[in-house]
């Protein structure tokens, strides 16, 4: 049986209006997966809730369980982003990053290194770091957490090492024997930079400049990965990214 | 429960408003009952005229009657200064405090990618064109204080720097009657930017 009273440590990576004065936002916790917490009064201009329930909040919160949702009963703030209230070119791939952890995160199971990831993704995009790139790094990082890797070091189908070639349907690189009809030509820079922001840590991204031509073919083949596997093709927030 | 058809039918209408559920619909069904019936035709009517004479105005956005804007129109108005709010019922909020005499512009919504709106769906380009158009000197933008109504703030003071226009965010501060020690650090830090000489 569930505590009526639980603390958790989230985010928020969406909110809708309820009623005349509520709120509905969904938090990402590091405890108790993705859920929906209603918070009570928040839109009142009064109220002490307002401030700390408001998309990209971070904090510690606690809930009664209601009937329906939760019910935030309190919150204790950690950080609030404020760069993507105050820079209108921050705040969409914000909402990106918040968007695509949203539909990748079906129901409660707990996945801490999925929390950790948007925190650290938040957290970067308020400094020095290629906006895009960042965002690259994150998708591959989250289908990893998924274990929906994109496989970039051999073939998918033969395993041999000579291979230019991405396949989303087959799930990687392919060599020419083996591709499938969607496979597209990718150049080497390009395949060394998807295999290096696999393997490097978040913070690291930072440090990392490429040429435009990289950026847009690993674009690509983020975008096309995700359309084939995870059915994420109808990404609202994408549309409004500068790139 | 058995309830007569045509009461059945009152009480799921009046449930359709908002905030309204059965137990309420229950009771202004049997007060509308109470009612004369002059006075049911008088409320049935009006709410017919205002769906019919009732709309947004083209140029500012705002509930006017559908022939002449009675902001657009009033000439006693300032019409060098615009006020952008999110929802046509913030400016009857405005209108309230009787300090405002300018024009308004409603975004009808606020930037939410999540949601699909972009500067598109706000149809900003109609805001500038009004800008360009109009001797506007002075935009005072009152989207709501929380993260979409800034972020939409900001891109709006970014859009409008290519005019020659004073744009400005109202002060956002400590809610009258209250106690500082129950105001969160946003709201008191904002209230020191907005502070004022005495
Ligand atoms: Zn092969
Ligand atoms: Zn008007």
């Amino acid at each position: 049986m569930k505590e009526r009273i639980f603390a958790a440590e989230g985010l928020i990576i969406r909110t809708r209006v309820l009623g005349e004065a509520d709120r509905i936002v969904t938090l990402l916790t590091r405890e108790e997966g993705k859920f929906e917490a209603v918070a009570r009064g928040a839109r009142k201009t009064k109220s002490k809730l307002a401030a700390g329930v408001d998309i990209f909040a971070h904090g510690r919160f606690t809930f009664h369980r209601g009937r329906t949702w939760p019910i935030v009963t309190s919150l204790d703030p950690i950080e609030r982003f404020n760069w993507f209230r105050d820079n209108p070119d921050l705040y969409p791939y914000g909402l990106y990053l918040a968007e695509l952890t949203d539909r990748f995160n079906s129901g409660e199971e707990s996945c801490p290194e999925m929390f950790q990831l948007l925190l650290d993704g938040w957290q970067l995009l308020g400094g020095d770091v290629d906006h895009a790139l960042l965002c690259r790094a994150f998708e591959l990082k989250l289908a990893n957490c998924g274990g929906y890797s994109p496989q970039m070091h051999f073939c998918t189908v033969c395993g041999c090492e000579v291979s230019l070639l991405f396949s989303p349907k087959q799930g990687g690189m392919v060599c020419s024997r083996c591709s499938a009809t969607d496979a597209v030509k990718i150049t080497a820079g390009t395949l060394a930079l998807a295999k290096h922001l696999i393997e490097i840590p978040m913070a690291k991204v930072t440090k990392l400049r490429a040429g435009a031509e990289q950026k847009s073919e690993l674009a690509g083949l983020t975008a096309s990965f995700f359309a084939y596997h995870l059915d994420l093709g109808d990404l609202k927030t994408r549309r409004l990214l500068p790139e | 429960m058995v309830y007569p058809g045509s009461f059945k039918k009152l009480v799921e209408v009046l449930c359709r408003f908002p905030g309204v559920g059965p137990k309420t619909a229950q009771r202004l069904a049997f007060y509308l009952l109470g009612l004369s019936r002059d006075d049911v035709v008088a409320i049935a009517r009006a709410m017919v005229e205002a769906k019919d004479k009732l709309g947004f105005c083209p140029l500012c956005g705002c509930l006017s009657e559908l022939d002449s804007c009675s902001y657009c129109n009033d000439a006693g108005r300032d019409q060098s200064i615009l006020l952008i709010v999110q929802e046509a019922r913030d400016v009857l909020v405005m209108e309230r405090t009787g300090q405002y005499r300018g024009l308004y512009h409603v975004l009808h919504g606020a930037l939410s990618p999540l949601d699909g709106i972009g500067p598109e769906e706000l149809k900003l380009d109609r805001l500038e064109k009004r800008i360009a158009e109009k001797e506007v000197s002075e935009v005072i933008i009152a989207t709501n204080p929380n993260v979409e109504g800034d972020a939409t703030a900001g891109y709006l003071a970014r859009l409008l720097k290519p005019y020659s226009v004073r744009v400005t965010r109202i002060a956002f501060g400590l809610p009258v009657g209250g106690d500082i020690e129950y105001a969160d650090d946003l709201t008191l830090s904002r209230a020191l930017d907005g502070r004022r000489e005495m």
